[in-house]
């Protein structure tokens, strides 16, 4: 039985490898306002750096270090000069959306060039622990906590006493007016990027021995605990991501403390979103600093809509209501009827970010709601499952907006994190509560999608009630987006302070996105559960959230025939060049990617 | 080869500049010869600060040519600029204001690189502005709005300019210390480094300056030396409290 002081201590440790992490958000932050989500894969690249240079070089461990900190700070060089500085003069949300496809793309390469499996990255020190006070602690604590202490001192004599240093704590504090002393910021982003993967590519490496394990799914994890340390130390301040991740380090270890180690993330998201609600500006940050976020619209980059006309419209709802008539093989029906679930989850998803402006990163959540709602009424109360997915959708509507509504106070960036949060909360929660989700054994045995008493079993009828909700929802969100509702909510998006000036209430306005977002999303959610009769926490998980954000930018942020026309190229496209399985995230990286660079507005633009 | 007039120091000719579809700048043209104090005067939006940005680098023209010292300055980058000898003095300050005074103002020696006579000029700065001497180590941010116009002064000078770049030295000031910053801009002024300011007070500016321009919705309508023009009608009408003054 572990002792309370041994709980600290490790909380301290795992703190200690969190802060290596957010002290390199904080600065990128800091200087270019932008919160790097591919943080996480440079950690991820500095942990299997060092399994190769343990296991295969057998590099001593403070070459290990050296070898680590060098390769990753070279990742981030790359990410800096042909990722994000080409999009130096786009609009806010392109380098957020760059950082999540670079992301995808590491993660992919990694888990490419050594398989999704997990391996076993050895410590390199001696296994023995000392015993102190009530608790025990290790070599390997020791040296986690020797890192931090010694990279926060680097930093600070860094940032003090160094011209570059200098130059990074001017342009954080005013990009313009550090150009006019002569700043070359680009060579601070250089630097600070430098920096940030370094400290990150070590961090993988220690928490690869901590746990004497590292697997691919390591990436998102760190992403979200370095944000979650960085926004509650307050987004931009390095002492504040210190304190953060040791805060966040103790938080998470005494709730594993009490409660078990699967609520150990579900303490980390529900102080971020405490966090974001009372002080989005972080625990340490003074009153005066306003998220550092634009007042007018130029979070979205506005664009003219290209325009279909009608009649091309109708005849290509035609051609695929008669497409199962026509021969074609289940394999094509069964690939559209994805496309059309991921298109309602789209058509959600383009409104919530596109025609308001919410970038939402945890959408997923809501397929996941209606999906269990459905799934548990049909099955434990026997409602039909036509009520029951119609009933999915309308818990999504309500709950997905309960959940979201305290973030509606929060702009850009923050959204983005909030909804990630919650997203992850929701899953977490599914995980956890065992006596009405099932927790980690899911739900199997749902029954098949029927209506009005005829089951649907056959592709072909599949797919035409599928293609049918989703044209309906299609045209109710197009009818919504030309009333003077749909112009509210661009109104808000365009400029949230004009919008409150004029009268609109920005809080009822958001809740009506998101219930009919909600509501659509639902209803893929509860369709699709049907579908598989089987679903646990993780049938919905953040890749499909990233994945329907990607739809949505391909078609055009608020574009609804776009979401439709975005989801099926995501999904036909790799069915069609017959991409195998493995390299799809990939594709969809560099797709997000090239169109972040090339088309912000997507294919047919947004509205 | 003619003396008649020689080469301006900085010279923006036929600049047009556009935010989106909105024009800024009609043709502007202006000249700042060497060792002078020039002045743009001009009401709100009628493209003032707009003409600093396209001086440092911060906003391109569609059209129009930049030189400073016979050398073109469009294409550079602000970082070179500055490098080039042109300092600013950026609207409402810009200090740093999370690190101190000594700090601030040591930045604005970024570009350069001899360690001793950087110190040098920090104390030459202090004798300059005495008050700053007992501030060197506070938040620049805690300072007076009249205290920071001393220490964004003091670092635009730490770069040895031959230019300085003002925009509205005297926005939000007590009448003390406008006064006090105009006679600071005349002794930078007589050690030699010419001075562009941009300016709504007219009639202050008039006083220190040498040449000025008056724009009003993007086009120079008025321009001559400082003398001439405070006694023009038209300026006086616009800008000196016209008719119930005179």
């Amino acid at each position: 039985m572990s002792s309370w002081l041994d709980y600290t201590i490790n909380g301290l440790i795992v703190g200690n490898v969190y802060a290596l992490v957010a002290v390199g958000l904080a600065l990128i932050f800091g200087v270019s306002r932008l919160i790097n989500f591919a943080q996480g894969s440079i950690y991820l690249v500095g942990a299997y750096i060092g399994w190769v240079a343990v296991v295969q070089l057998h590099t001593p461990l403070p070459l290990t270090i050296i070898v680590v900190a060098v390769a990753a700070a070279l990742v981030g060089l790359i990410i800096e000069r042909f990722g994000l500085r080409p999009l130096q003069n786009s609009v806010r949300i392109a380098p957020l959306l760059a950082t999540i496809g670079i992301s995808f793309v590491l993660d992919q390469l990694v888990m490419l060039t050594f398989s999704p499996n997990p391996r076993a990255l050895p410590s390199q020190l001696p296994d023995v622990r000392f015993q102190v006070g009530g608790g025990t602690i290790g070599p390997l604590d020791l040296l986690i906590a020797g890192v931090g202490i010694t990279s926060a001192l680097l930093l600070f004599v860094f940032l003090r006493y160094s011209k570059l240093g200098w130059a990074v704590r001017a342009t954080a504090q005013d990009r313009d007016a550090a150009m006019q002393m002569g700043v070359d910021v680009n060579r601070v982003n250089q630097a600070v990027f430098g920096i940030a993967a370094a400290l990150g590519g070590v961090s993988g490496l220690l928490v690869g021995m901590y746990y004497n394990q590292i697997d691919t799914a390591m990436s998102l994890q760190a992403t979200l605990k370095g944000v979650v340390a960085e926004v509650v130390g307050g987004a931009g301040n390095v002492p504040g991501a210190v304190i953060g991740s040791l805060l966040l380090g103790l938080v998470e270890s005494y709730g594993v403390a009490v409660f078990g180690t699967s609520y150990r993330n579900l303490f980390a998201f529900l102080l971020l979103v405490v966090v974001l609600v009372l002080r989005p500006n972080g625990l340490f940050a003074s009153a005066r600093q306003a998220p550092p976020e634009p007042l007018t619209g130029t979070f979205i980059a506005p664009s003219r809509p290209v325009r279909i006309p009608r009649w091309a419209l109708l005849v290509a709802v035609g051609v695929f209501a008669v497409l199962p008539l026509l021969p074609v093989s289940f394999y094509v029906l069964q690939t559209l009827i994805n496309a059309w679930l991921l298109g309602m989850l789209a058509l959600s998803l383009t409104l919530v970010a596109g025609t308001i402006g919410q970038v939402s990163l945890g959408h997923a959540a809501l397929l996941a709601i209606g999906a269990y709602t459905s799934a548990l009424l049909s099955l434990t109360f026997a409602v039909p499952v036509g009520l029951a997915i119609i009933a999915g959708g309308l818990m999504s509507a309500a709950l997905g907006t309960a959940l979201i509504s305290p973030s509606f106070r929060l702009r850009g960036h923050y959204v983005s994190i909030a909804t990630l949060a919650i997203g992850e909360i929701v899953s977490l929660v599914i995980l956890n509560w065992e006596s009405v989700t099932r927790g980690p054994i899911g739900i199997s045995g749902i029954p098949p999608l029927s209506l009005f008493g005829y089951e649907l079993i056959s592709p072909t009828s599949i797919y035409w009630f599928s293609f049918a909700v989703m044209v309906v929802l299609a045209l109710l969100q197009a009818r919504l987006l030309s009333s003077h509702l749909g112009r509210s909510f661009r109104a808000i998006r365009d400029d949230d302070v004009a919008a409150r000036a004029y009268g609109l209430s920005l809080n009822r306005y958001k809740s009506l996105a998101f219930i009919f977002g909600g509501f659509a999303a639902g209803v893929s959610g509860g369709i699709a559960a049907h579908l598989y009769s089987y679903i646990n926490h993780e049938t919905f998980n953040t890749q499909q959230s990233i994945l329907a954000l990607t739809v949505v930018i391909l078609g055009g942020l608020g574009n609804v025939v776009g979401a439709i026309v975005g989801a099926v190229a995501l999904v036909g496209l790799p069915e069609v060049f017959r991409i195998a399985a493995e390299y799809r995230i990939l594709i969809y990286g560099i797709v997000l990617l090239l169109l972040v660079r090339f088309r912000p507005q997507g294919l047919l633009g947004t509205i | 080869m003619t003396n008649a007039s020689p080469e301006p120091l900085l010279a923006l000719s036929n600049i047009n500049t556009f935010y989106g579809q909105a024009q800024v700048h009609f043709d502007l043209s202006i000249n700042v010869a060497r060792g002078h104090i020039v002045c743009l005067l001009g009401g709100n939006a009628s493209g003032k600060s707009t003409t600093m940005k396209i001086i440092l680098g911060l906003v391109k023209p569609r059209s129009g040519e930049v030189t400073f010292d016979g050398a073109s300055l469009i294409g550079l980058t602000t970082p070179q600029i500055v490098r080039r000898g042109i300092a600013s003095v950026p609207e409402a300050r810009r200090l740093f204001a999370d690190m101190s005074v000594r700090e601030n103002i040591l930045m604005g020696a970024f570009v350069r690189n001899d360690r001793e006579a950087i110190a040098q000029d920090l104390d030459k700065m202090l004798t300059l502005f005495p008050k700053l001497g007992q501030r060197l180590s506070q938040r620049a941010g805690s300072l007076s709005g009249g205290e920071q116009q001393m220490v964004a002064m003091a670092r635009a000078l730490m770069s040895r300019p031959r230019m300085i770049v003002m925009d509205e030295p005297t926005m939000g000031l007590s009448p003390l210390y406008v006064d006090r910053v105009l006679e600071l801009i005349r002794t930078i002024n007589q050690e030699g480094v010419s001075v562009f300011m941009v300016e709504q007070n007219a009639s202050l500016a008039l006083e220190i300056a040498h040449e000025a321009y008056v724009l009003q919705t993007g086009k120079i309508v008025l321009s001559g030396s400082a003398r001439a023009l405070k006694d023009d009608p038209r300026v006086r009408d616009a800008y000196l409290g016209g008719a119930e003054a005179a």
